[in-house]
């Protein structure tokens, strides 16, 4: 077992790298056959969506052959698919998120859908760093994107025009912004670190080209805590030890709403999906909320992905073929693409969808800004090379772990990215997944 | 008539008791006050006023975002909750009723090595018992349906027991043996004699039912997987965990905690006279 579970990560290892030219992996079972089923079939897909059913109905309409059926796993997602796999009850299809699909590859959850045409001809249809990743550089398809996070920068123009400060472009600019800020009004601060999010901090990372893994000598090659994290870690460090920026909020709290309705907060560091979060929660901010891209760390204008899922081909599949019909339709027909994003606000990573009506129009909340032009521009600076680990969660626990101490006072950023960094390497050993430190 | 052995109570005792007792109370109605505020408002007020303070007075607007929402799905809900409760707590305490006066009234060999079996199943929690149903009902082929969650709802040990206890205590042999002699059959004695004697035990037995049937929610968690079986509890769950994808869910779900809330009071402030009596009744054993 051990032994197997090792080969299978090593496969998934090999295909973190695009451009790694390595042998096929052995170990990893050949591309699933893709022959259309007789007669009508049902298919079930575990989504976390709100309003997906309303989708999927809209597909049974027009496809009565192909019947699926949702079930949503909003409060458990991977509890709920751990479970079911191990009794061998896994659906068709599930919502994976990218963070997630190496670990679930590393306990072969997935079937390679890469003997369906349909599946292969859909690479071009998404946006290139999704693609990279739920085909693990091209190495099969597991999985078929379903939306990004995107990140960009949520300013209180009026706040920043108040105290006369530049909204920044780049991340020296918005420290010296938060000083200001904070020069001006005590009780104001730029944003605030949420030391419980690791994934919002992976993304902070991702911005930075910090990659966490790669692939070389058969071996996973862990980077989490180099030189690249660091500038981001330090830089974080100094707006926490200078006290510019607060600790105290979980985002989507309510305390962090009730921050930022006081004034008390003048950006926010987001992702597409979280637009509806302000407009919603704070309906009385309308008008004063713009969208700019993220502050980069040069004159490069990188970005960075916070979330995101993929709908992902599961082991034990019986119907391949209507899996990838049903998949393609969902994640690139314009009309779906329009229903998930109208219901579930989903930021479709289809490149098409980057083009539905309603992502063109202004916003009325932001005072008409064409927000998601900000967005989709964010989309395309995405880098393409990074990839997650086979014990992402892990990982993220120890990060969290580490930064609320530090955030706390004990230890720095810095401190988080060795607990995370040593995290990496001891569970991969645990699980006999070869691995190394990286530089 | 004068009873000298009451004690009388000291105005600070009387005083201090009454203190506590006010204290408990806004204790616990201190969330249900914040319940009802909240479900008031518009979901922009929400986090950003005073959680205790009525603001902009948006409820008959949240309710009918509640009930229109996914075709109305939260009805569908509602209908399923009170038929899990009201006929599982109906029939429990009809299989409670029969079990306990049979363990009361009649001898047979085995009767207490049962009686102690039935009072050990009241120290198992069922939250212990719902993964073994689980597997049980897979097998059968019965999860994902309404009966899934029926049919645990319909077993009470602890009914079981208050039932003999009762039938012990308010149902005198002499009756049954005269019920006889006029040529009753078993069952007729008991719905004709037993049964109304045992009346107010029933009710306690029924809201005791009820109330656990009403706040279940691990047991359809693991059986239910269409929300069109859902109880409103596990409903109102499912859309609390999309409210980062969809803020204004949270507003439906605690205008929607609120309104499930209305009829388990209802129920009790109906019947809590028989309540008090049947627990009064089973503290004498």
């Amino acid at each position: 077992m051990r032994t197997r579970l090792a080969t299978v990560a090593a496969a998934a290892g090999v295909a973190v790298l695009a451009a790694c030219s390595s042998p096929a992996p052995s170990g990893e079972a050949s591309a699933a056959s893709c022959a259309p089923a007789k007669g009508k079939v049902t298919l079930q897909y575990w989504n976390t969506v709100p309003g997906m059913d309303k989708v999927v109905d809209l597909w049974n309409r027009r496809h009565p052959d192909i019947r699926v059926e949702t079930k949503n796993i909003s409060n458990d997602q991977y509890g709920t698919l751990g479970n079911a796999l191990k009794a061998g009850k896994a659906p068709d299809l599930a919502q994976v998120g990218y963070d997630e699909l190496p670990n679930l590859r590393t306990q072969n959850a997935f079937v390679d859908a890469s003997a369906c045409k349909a599946a292969t001809a859909a690479g071009s249809k998404f946006v290139p760093w999704t693609w990279s990743q739920t085909s693990f550089g091209g190495t099969g398809v597991f999985a078929l994107p379903q939306d990004t996070g995107p990140m960009a920068l949520f300013v209180r123009r009026d706040l920043f025009e108040k105290h006369h400060v530049a909204i920044p472009t780049t991340w020296d600019e918005y420290a010296s912004a938060a000083r200001k800020l904070h020069k001006a009004d005590p009780d104001l601060a730029i944003t605030f670190f949420d030391p419980n999010n690791a994934e919002w901090f992976n993304g902070l990372l991702w911005q930075n080209d910090a990659k966490m893994y790669g692939y070389s000598d058969d071996k996973w090659q862990v980077t989490v805590d180099s030189e690249r994290s660091r500038q981001v870690a330090a830089y974080w460090q100094k707006l926490i030890s200078g006290k510019l920026v607060r600790t105290d909020l979980a985002n989507g709290s309510t305390q962090m709403y009730a921050a930022y309705q006081k004034d008390r907060i003048a950006s926010y560091v987001g992702a597409a999906w979280g637009y509806s979060m302000f407009r919603d929660n704070l309906p009385k901010q309308a008008g004063k909320w713009s969208v700019v891209p993220m502050p980069t760390w040069g004159t490069d204008g990188t970005s960075g992905d916070w979330g995101g899922s993929t709908v992902a081909f599961m082991k034990g599949s019986k119907h391949l073929y209507e899996s990838v019909e049903f998949n393609t339709w969902l994640n690139t027909d314009p009309q779906a693409l329009a229903m998930e994003n109208e219901l579930g606000g989903l930021y479709p990573a289809a490149t098409a969808g980057l083009r539905l009506p309603s992502l063109r129009k202004g916003v009325a909340y932001y005072g008409n800004e064409k927000i998601f032009d900000v967005f989709a521009e964010s989309s395309k600076k995405i880098d393409t090379n990074f990839a997650w680990g086979p014990t992402q969660k892990t990982v993220n626990l120890a990060l969290q772990d580490a930064m609320a101490k530090a955030a706390a006072g004990d230890g720095t950023l810095t401190d988080a990215l060795t607990a995370a960094q040593g995290a990496a390497l001891t569970s991969m050993k645990d699980q006999a997944i070869p691995v190394a430190a990286g530089k | 008539m004068s009873n000298p052995s009451v004690i009388r109570e000291s105005r600070v005792s009387r005083t201090a008791v009454m203190a506590l007792m006010l204290l408990l109370a806004v204790y616990f109605l201190l969330p249900v006050y914040f319940l009802v505020v909240a479900a008031t408002k518009p979901q922009g007020d929400l986090a950003s006023t005073n959680g205790l303070v009525f603001s902009h007075f948006n409820l008959f607007e949240n309710l009918r975002v509640l009930f229109t929402r996914s075709d109305g799905i939260f009805g569908r809900w509602a209908l399923n909750t009170v038929v899990y409760a009201v006929l599982g707590a109906a029939v429990g305490t009809l299989i409670s009723a029969l079990c306990g006066y049979a363990l009361a009234k009649f001898r047979f060999r085995g009767r207490e090595v049962l009686f102690s079996v039935i009072l050990g199943g009241v120290l198992v929690p069922t939250t212990a018992l719902a993964l073994p149903l689980f597997l049980l009902f897979s097998a059968t082929g019965l999860v994902n349906t309404y009966l899934a969650v029926f049919l645990p709802s319909v077993v009470s040990p602890f009914g079981v027991y208050l039932a003999r206890v009762f039938a012990n205590a308010s149902v005198p042999q002499e009756l049954i043996e005269s019920a006889r002699l006029d040529g009753a059959g078993e069952f007729r004695t008991f719905f004709s004699v037993a049964f109304r004697l045992m009346a107010p035990a029933l009710v306690t037995i029924f809201l005791f039912q009820f109330v656990a049937i009403w706040n279940n929610f691990f047991l359809p968690m693991v059986m239910l997987q269409k929300e069109s079986l859902f109880p409103i509890t596990l409903g109102l769950y499912e859309w609390n965990g999309q409210t980062a994808r969809a803020p204004l869910l949270q507003q439906s779900v605690i205008t929607g905690s609120l309104v499930s809330i209305v009829p388990v009071i209802v129920v009790f402030v109906l019947l809590q006279r028989f309540w008090r009596t049947g627990l009064a009744a089973g503290s004498l054993k």
